[in-house]
């Protein structure tokens, strides 16, 4: 039996952490889609033998918590069949990947030829195959209509690359970026193989299994404190979704029951409604990694994000449902499902810890264009980050975040930059300013939307929409009040207006045609009448807030302005 | 005798390093004066004047150089005490300063908050102007906007103005107009255009740079003003010049109009003063850590380069003009230990401070801190802090670190020292592993000069961790960074956009670029008497592949530049991209893709005599005769307390070697050394520790290499 040496214990916590940092620094200096170097859409992580997460280094939440179900997926289909130098790769969603496009590499760690750990690396690459180049169909009603699949298959065995497994997969797969991006990401495994060799050379084989259950445990502990701190009872809460990208009109629901029992908490999302006819699908993994990250923004921020972190919450997705799809149903659009997933967790838990738990944020709505760029003729694909980017709701003391974009990241996306932006696309950013009054107002006030406008220029412009909150405006909490709605509308040359669908593809869009997005601000929390009178003031005079809105909402005589 | 001065004000002290033209040096320490930093700057000259028992007046007339670093700018934006200032930008583009791209750094945190701007939206002003991204005027200015403008900035008593527009960067004639214009109408207001602080493509870094620059310009101008006002009444004739967070100096009057230049003027000196220290024992590669109360800071220089970046920020403010690459963690003496809810321990990063300070400081501190742990370890003398100028109470950090920390862990109170002593250093091994890591070097191939007065406590350990074999304590080590500011050069950099493949350049345009900056620099740097002769140009290029989204800065020669030898850089480029990220695209044919031309001027100045010298002598000498004492202290090699000699390093000034377990004792400086811990003296008070494993035989300067 190992002692256990408690300052050790945070030594090897510090270790775990600094070895999938680094593994993420090299995976943004080596890859070259700006989905991974620029837009961070990727995870590194180091799990154990078993597959238990020791650390992880996550850029984007939604995908933090979807390498941990696939590295036992592995385990089994593998059993003792795992050698040194093996490389294993995986999307497929419907063994446990989160979505199509976001690629997993595994790598086996061993010492003294005894299996200790894996170093895992997913990221979002910038084609996956299917019809349509980027992985977004909303037209497509399976998964091969959307991707490859990639069940667990070695890339390298002991060492040796398996050339021809290598060229099936990138066979299907467009542009030959993503093979280098792979290699990045095996790279990224090899560093994090090697630091852990490294480490548990250091100290001994028995000394980090000892160790690494006891900073589970410690981690759980703190984790079982936070929720043993949430009274104990059953919680409902809904959150819609609206429109499958094949049918209009069609209305989904996202219905959570939460259940608090002392120091462990369930997730329940068994009666939400049955999985769509289009590819507005979640996936068992998006799912469980959406509800682990809106409870954990609900917690201690500081807690380490290990195996013992996760081990008192339990998740209850069947298949089937929206949010876990069966078999070969399409799911591309199951990531941005997590605003919904987020919000009903979040309206579950609000009488319960309503100190915690923020109003509602605007749910993403998105266009990608593609084209040519007449400047270098060459082709260009380019997602609209500065158009999409809303409010975050309020919560008891903080107002929302202006300009934060979607839960599922949380802040982590950053906009492009506006003169980078014009050169790398042919278009003319005309405007991009906060939209005065899209904060739900509240005693503490939603977060701001803005509104872009865009010039379109090259020709052949083809437009993909996707995401939500075209119909329905987020909640506000306790008497707070709701923002605006999202939009989007093109003005061709000749004057005539079109509207997407939230999920959409327009193509042929001429040049000089004026895209127009409104991303709308997140819900206020509180009574707005209550708001301290120097921020409402404050925010008058910063033009955020209208006098109209001071005056018919927040209760203030304009005239009272300093 | 004719002396240089070298000044460095910090937040606790101001440090003097005074060489006089025989290379003799003097270290001194001064308390600083927060509400005017000048008083304490003058305060320290006249001690300095005392401890050399000359007369004031004539001590200040026979300095002929000062070279100060600053902090004013960086707590002016750690305070936010700048001017009122506006923003006078495009429309339609009002709030990309303070959107900061969307960014929320903490993601699990609902209650984390964006920064406050530095300019409130109502003083974000926008003009109906507009310059493509070819560079082509859409858009003029119109004049009217411009009175409208002057009036509200007058009813606002806007102190200060920052102008920056959409592409100007390719065409900076509205930037011009509209400064000038201004100039006119508003005469006591700062004024200061993008164009001028930073002319480079990126518009939210450059509105950013351009904003903090008009931010802080007001207090650094009258903070300027004062000092030379000080310095003049006292009859002072010598040069004076002040330090950049690029490692140059420069003259006060281009601080007055790029004050943002200084944000690191403090510390950018260290990795200069490093680089000095490095070439005199014969490396070319070093880090140098500064332990100081409540930060860590950690820097490196290559090849005899400090590591630049322009990806800097203060207090989440981007500044995105060249500065040396700093990192900086909370970690210092006063990092306080406590246990998370998991019940781990953990280190800092919340710090005592000075006030209340460590429990042992006997100031009603608490909360048990590095200090303490370095106390209780037997590494610090209670009755020689400062050189016995404060009295620790060790009997009340045991006590305290008892209740508060080894109780909770169920550990012994050595035990739970021990831990915080190492949990402390792994955090600073971590920080020096992401500054050398995420530039794609390897901490290993490298030397740690370690500065600051708590440092030597800890760098055999950080050592150990990241496997560097060796560090030196210079015998300045507690003001090193005022050391520094004199074998700084002069530097000024410059940079122009000028976006295009290889294949496309236009060369009569290229060099026309670089005939500009040339001129510009030339000019500059004769202002601030420097000869043609000492002038050296170094161009860099800012390169990527095409389809890349990230630029690489590479460093090319003159010649190149000037012969337009482009496929020299090419071939440097794709060694370098291997070098850094591991490959490169020669072999795929993938064109490279010129984003900015950069140029830093260096104006070589005068250096002091060299204070510092290795002694050569063969005999290594018994250090007995300096023994002061035997103590208890822990050995983490071998987690144990044993009785280890404490040697009084003021006498170690001959060639001696000593062996660890000890500790050598100065007055700021405390060494320790492990039982894997040799150490050499003889260069003039500095002391050269090596790991005794990998150099049984001891160390030959400039005879072998590390490993």
């Amino acid at each position: 039996m190992i002692k256990i040496d408690k300052i050790l214990l945070s030594i090897f916590q510090r270790a775990f952490k600094s070895i999938t940092d680094e593994m993420s620094i090299s995976l943004t200096k080596t890859t070259r889609s700006p989905i991974l170097c620029e837009a961070k859409d990727f995870v590194t992580g180091l799990y154990d033998a078993k597959g238990n997460m020791l650390e992880q280094t996550e850029n984007l939440p939604i995908l933090s918590f979807s390498l941990g179900p696939v590295c036992r997926v592995i385990l089994d289909q593998y059993g003792e069949n795992i050698s040194p130098g093996d490389v294993i790769i995986h999307n497929d969603v419907f063994s446990m990947g989160n979505q199509n496009n976001d690629v997993a590499i595994f790598k086996p760690i061993f010492h003294d030829n005894t299996l200790i750990g894996w170093a895992a690396a997913k990221g979002h690459q910038a084609d996956i195959g299917g019809a349509v180049q980027g992985g977004y169909n909303p037209n497509a009603t399976e998964v091969w209509q959307e991707a490859i699949r990639i069940p667990a298959v070695k890339l390298y065995e002991k060492g040796k690359l398996r050339e021809d497994v290598w060229n099936l997969i990138f066979a299907n797969i467009r542009l030959t970026m993503v093979q280098e991006d792979i290699k990045a990401q095996i790279g990224a495994c090899t560093l994090g193989e090697r630091r852990l060799q490294s480490l548990v050379g250091k100290y001994g084989i028995e000394t980090y299994e000892a160790h690494k259950q006891e900073l589970f445990s410690a981690t759980e502990t703190m984790m079982r404190s936070e929720i043993a701190a949430i009274p104990n009872g059953v919680y409902h809460g809904d959150s819609m979704v609206f429109y499958d990208g094949k049918h209009p009109g069609t209305e989904f629901t996202v219905r959570a029951k939460v259940t608090v029992e002392d120091e462990a908490i369930t997730f329940d999302f068994s009666e939400s409604s049955e999985q769509t006819k289009g590819f507005v699908n979640g996936t068992y993994t998006s799912t469980c990694s959406a509800i682990t990250l809106s409870f954990l923004q609900m917690v201690n921020p500081n807690i380490p994000h290990n195996e013992g972190m996760i081990k008192p919450l339990t998740y209850i997705v069947p298949e089937g449902i929206i949010l876990n799809a069966s078999y070969p149903a399409a799911t591309t659009f199951g990531n941005h499902l997590c605003p919904q997933v987020a919000d009903s967790i979040a309206k579950a838990l609000s009488t319960a810890i309503p100190e915690k738990i923020t109003a509602g944020w605007n749910h993403l709505l998105c266009s990608l264009f593609t084209g040519n760029h007449p400047k270098t003729n060459e082709k260009y694909v380019d997602i609209c980050f500065l158009g999409l980017k809303g409010g975050s709701g309020a919560l008891k003391n903080s107002d929302g975040y202006d300009h934060i974009g979607m839960i599922d990241a949380s802040g982590g996306i950053l906009d492009q930059d506006y003169e980078m932006f014009e050169q790398q696309t042919p278009h003319a950013l005309l405007y991009h300013e906060y939209l005065q009054d899209s904060g739900g107002p509240g005693q503490w006030r939603g977060g701001l939307g803005v509104e872009t406008k865009i010039k379109l220029g090259g020709d052949d412009t083809t437009m993909v929409v996707f995401g939500d909150g075209n119909v329905k405006t987020p909640y506000g909490l306790f008497g707070g009040k709701t923002s605006v709605l999202n939009k989007i509308s093109l003005t061709l040359p000749d004057g005539t207006e079109k509207i997407p669908m939230s999920k959409d593809m327009i193509e042929g869009i001429p040049t000089g045609t004026l895209y127009h997005q409104i991303a709308g601000g997140g819900g206020g929390y509180g009574n707005p009448e209550n708001r301290n009178k120097i921020s409402v003031l404050k925010d008058v005079k910063n033009e955020v807030v209208s006098e109209s809105q001071a005056t018919n909402v927040y209760g203030i005589e304009m005239k009272e302005k300093s | 005798m004719k002396y240089k001065l070298g000044v460095d004000i910090g937040g606790t002290f101001t440090d003097f390093f005074l060489v006089s033209d025989t290379g003799e040096s003097v270290m001194h320490k001064t308390l600083s004066t927060p509400e005017d930093s000048s008083i304490g700057f003058i305060t320290g000259i006249k001690e300095l004047a005392e401890k050399l028992s000359i007369d004031e007046n004539k001590f200040i007339q026979s300095i002929d150089t000062i070279v100060h670093g600053t902090t004013v700018a960086t707590n002016t934006l750690l305070t936010l005490q700048g001017a009122k200032t506006a923003l006078i930008t495009t429309k339609g583009l009002r709030d990309a300063l303070e959107m900061r791209r969307g960014i929320r750094e903490e993601q699990y945190n609902n209650h984390y908050q964006n920064v406050t701007p530095l300019v409130p939206r109502y003083l974000r002003i926008t003009m109906d102007e507009r310059i493509d991204a070819d560079g082509n005027v859409v858009t003029p200015i119109n004049e009217s906007e411009l009175d409208e403008i002057v009036e509200k900035l007058k009813s606002e008593n806007v102190e200060s103005v920052a102008v920056c527009f959409m592409n100007s960067y390719l065409n900076d004639t509205h930037e011009k107009k509209v400064t000038e214009y201004l100039q006119n109408q508003l005469t006591n207001v700062y004024i200061t255009a993008s164009y001028e602080v930073l002319p480079s493509i990126r518009f939210y870094e450059r509105v950013s740079t351009t904003v903090v620059n008009a931010y802080i310009g007001v207090v650094v101008d009258k903070y300027i003003a004062s000092l030379l006002g000080k310095l003049d009444t006292l009859n002072f004739k010598g040069g004076f010049s002040i330090m950049q967070s690029n490692g140059g100096v420069v003259s006060p009057e281009v601080v007055r109009k790029i004050p943002a230049v200084t944000v690191l003027s403090g510390p950018a000196a260290a990795p200069i003063a490093g680089t000095f220290y490095a070439e005199l024992l014969g490396f070319d590669n070093c880090i140098t850590m500064d332990m100081g109360g409540t930060s860590f800071d950690a820097s490196m220089v290559v090849d005899g380069q400090c590591v630049t970046s322009t990806d800097g920020d203060i207090n989440r403010y981007r500044i995105a003009l060249p500065s040396l690459d700093i990192i900086t963690i909370g970690a210092g003496g006063g990092s306080m230990g406590w246990v998370d809810s998991g019940g781990l321990l953990q280190m800092g990063p919340q710090s005592a401070g000075s006030l209340p300070g460590p429990v042992c400081y006997g100031q009603d501190g608490e909360v048990p801190a590095c200090t303490d742990a370095d106390l209780v370890l037997g590494y610090l003398d209670p009755n020689y802090f400062a050189g016995g100028k404060y009295k620790l109470n060790k009997k009340k950090a045991e006590e305290v670190l008892e209740k508060k920390l080894a109780t909770p862990l169920g550990l012994s109170v050595t035990e739970t020292a021990a831990g915080m002593y190492r949990v402390i250093n792994m955090n600073m091994a971590q920080g020096v592993r992401q500054v050398s890591v995420e530039r794609g070097y390897d901490p290993r191939e490298f030397l740690m000069i370690v500065a600051g007065g708590a440092g030597s406590i800890h760098a055999g350990e950080i050592c150990r961790e990241l496997e560097i074999s060796m560090f030196v304590v210079p015998n300045v080590a507690p003001i090193f960074c005022a050391t520094g500011m004199l074998l700084g050069d002069l530097k000024h950099d410059y940079v122009r956009s000028y976006i295009t493949r290889f294949s496309e350049i236009n060369k009569d345009y290229f060099l026309k670029l670089y005939d500009e900056m040339t001129k510009e620099s030339i000019q500059t740097l004769s202002k601030e008497g420097i000869e043609q002769e000492n002038i050296n140009l170094i161009p860099t290029l800012d390169l990527r592949y095409v389809g890349q989204y990230h630029e690489v800065p590479l460093q090319v020669e003159m010649n190149d530049v000037l012969s337009l030898n482009f496929n020299e850089i090419k071939k440097v480029f794709h060694k370098e991209h291997n070098r850094q990220f591991g490959y490169s695209l020669k072999d795929e044919g993938t064109e490279l893709e010129m984003i900015n031309v950069r140029l830093r001027a260096i104006g070589v100045t005068e250096k002091p005599n060299s204070f510092a010298k290795i002694d050569n002598s063969e005999p290594i000498l018994n250090p007995e005769f300096a023994l002061k004492s035997k103590r208890d202290a822990y050995i983490p090699e071998s987690e144990k307390v044993q009785e280890i000699p404490v040697f009084d390093g003021d006498k170690l000034t001959g060639k001696y070697t000593i062996k660890g377990p000890a500790i050598i004792e100065q007055v700021n400086t405390t060494i320790f050394l492990g039982n894997t811990y040799d150490c050499h003296t003889g260069i003039s008070g500095s002391f050269i520790v090596f790991n005794r494993e990998k150099y049984p035989n001891g160390f030959n300067l400039h005879k072998e290499k590390l490993n």
